[in-house]
């Protein structure tokens, strides 16, 4: 091809993820942006400010829009589970829990 | 970086998931030495993502499945192990070989716990968590590594701090030869797919069917086989007779296939046993439970004047704790894994990995 166009991202979605607290924000922003996203269709960033989860996903069609998007929702579902379950005070309040109980 | 001498009881976290089994599991190094120290299974928890007869396990629906267990396997491992967080030093993960998605879903929950915890990350060659494992179950000093999976075929000696290739299967793995035949003849996967051949084929033995036999030097090549073997089994379907005019079985097949396949294996394997000057073997993998295959390999073991080492299902098939124990091999010699560079790749080379830990 002589020249390329540039490329356009006309389909995009802006997500604002609350977390609890700053802490958790960064950790989330910190364990979902390590791995690139797989298509040269899709363009994402992620930033923590305070306590949100800043998500701003484009791509070139709705389609590539909805599967980057699903799978990021797979990825942060994960990520939320395991704070909720195995982070240290939950753990801790569960041991002193089955000692009492 | 800690150094060994400081501290006495060492304790790492391990994650894998590159295939269809979800495994985590805890290790304890003691020791003030890298000679003397012992290593003790705490917990190792396993989940296996079985699909129906006739299918494989999709990335998608592996990856699923994984994120769908993490917490219920660590929550298991914790309990099972029953140490307190603050003991454990660092979270070791699969970085790769293996399937992209799988790696990464157990990678994004590995990273969260090293956050959480505030605990280092150690990435983890798949290859190398077996062979140091088999290595430790085992007790091997020198053999040489035959690493066969449904994913992984290799030959492996030790050599100045490298797993070396000595040879390995060109196209598909032999445990993904067989995994896909047992598609072929809709055999259940539940536990695994090889284990089912494998007994299936002990029914068989009163014929072996010609399937022809691709050992190339070192190396060694099973999608041939495994379109021949497709093609036997659609000829019986069909009520076709097998060389002797008699018509033949699924077990009949499994056992062709089983023997043709592992002798492959016991040849190139010897062939680097007589390289190298080695004559114990370690198998370690999912088919390196394969009682047949380490029959196989212990004849010719012993007509070395050696021996075969394999390990139990618990550590041969995929497992967190070899993750775990490999990971906290390398952490003691002061690696670590920055979570911004704890990425995952579909291919790591066995000898990519500098073994520091040995000399």
């Amino acid at each position: 091809m002589a020249t390329d166009s540039p490329v356009t991202y006309p389909c995009s979605l802006t997500l604002d993820v609350p977390f609890p607290d700053a802490r958790l924000a960064n950790a989330a922003l910190q364990a979902l942006r390590v791995d690139k996203e797989l298509s040269a269709l899709v363009q994402r960033e992620l930033s923590a400010v305070d306590s949100t989860l800043k998500v701003q996903y484009k791509a070139t069609t709705n389609r590539m829009l909805r599967v980057a998007v699903n799978s990021f929702f797979d990825s942060l579902a994960l990520v939320l589970e395991v704070m909720e379950q195995l982070d240290v005070d939950v753990i801790e309040a569960k041991k002193a829990q089955e000692k009492t109980g | 970086m800690m150094t060994l001498t400081k501290k006495h009881r060492r304790i790492a976290l391990g994650c894998e998931g590159s295939a269809n089994k979800l495994g985590i599991g805890i290790i304890l190094h003691e020791g003030t030495s890298l000679t003397t120290s012992t290593s003790t299974v705490l917990s190792n928890i396993r989940h296996t993502f079985v699909s129906p007869p006739g299918t494989g396990f999709l990335p998608k629906d592996t990856a699923a499945h994984h994120r769908a267990f993490f917490v219920r396997i660590a929550l298991q491992a914790l309990a099972s192990a029953n140490i307190p967080i603050s003991e454990i030093d660092c979270i070791c993960y699969t970085k790769g070989p293996g399937m992209g998605a799988p790696l990464t879903s157990v990678a994004i929950a590995a990273r969260t716990l090293s956050l959480l915890w505030n605990k280092p990350l150690v990435g983890v060659n798949h290859c190398v968590g077996h062979i140091e494992m088999g290595r430790a179950i085992t007790g091997a000093s020198h053999p040489v590594v035959l690493y066969v999976s449904g994913g992984n075929t290799q030959v492996i000696a030790y050599a100045e701090q490298r797993y070396r290739i000595f040879g390995e299967a060109l196209d598909i793995a032999v445990g993904n030869c067989l995994d896909r035949f047992a598609r072929t003849l809709e055999i259940s996967n539940d536990p695994a797919p090889g284990y089912n051949i494998e007994q299936l084929a002990k029914q068989g033995g009163r014929v072996l069917l010609d399937l022809p036999y691709a050992v190339k030097g070192m190396d060694c090549s099973f999608s041939g086989i495994l379109t021949r073997a497709d093609e036997l089994a659609a000829h019986m379907k069909n009520g076709g007779k097998g060389p002797d005019g008699e018509p033949f079985t699924p077990a009949d097949l499994c056992f062709s296939l089983q023997e043709t396949i592992f002798a492959m294996l016991v040849e190139i394997t010897e062939r680097a046993m007589a390289h190298v000057g080695s004559s114990q073997v370690l198998i370690v993998g999912g088919v390196g439970c394969n009682e047949r295959l380490q029959e196989m390999m212990g004849a010719m073991a012993a007509e070395r004047g050696g021996s075969v080492y394999a390990t139990d299902e618990r550590f041969c098939i995929d497992n967190g704790i070899m993750i775990a124990h490999a990971g906290l091999l390398a952490y003691e010699t002061g690696f670590e894994t920055p979570v911004e560079e704890s990425t995952c790749t579909q291919r790591f080379r066995t000898d990519e990995v500098l073994v520091k830990w040995r000399k």
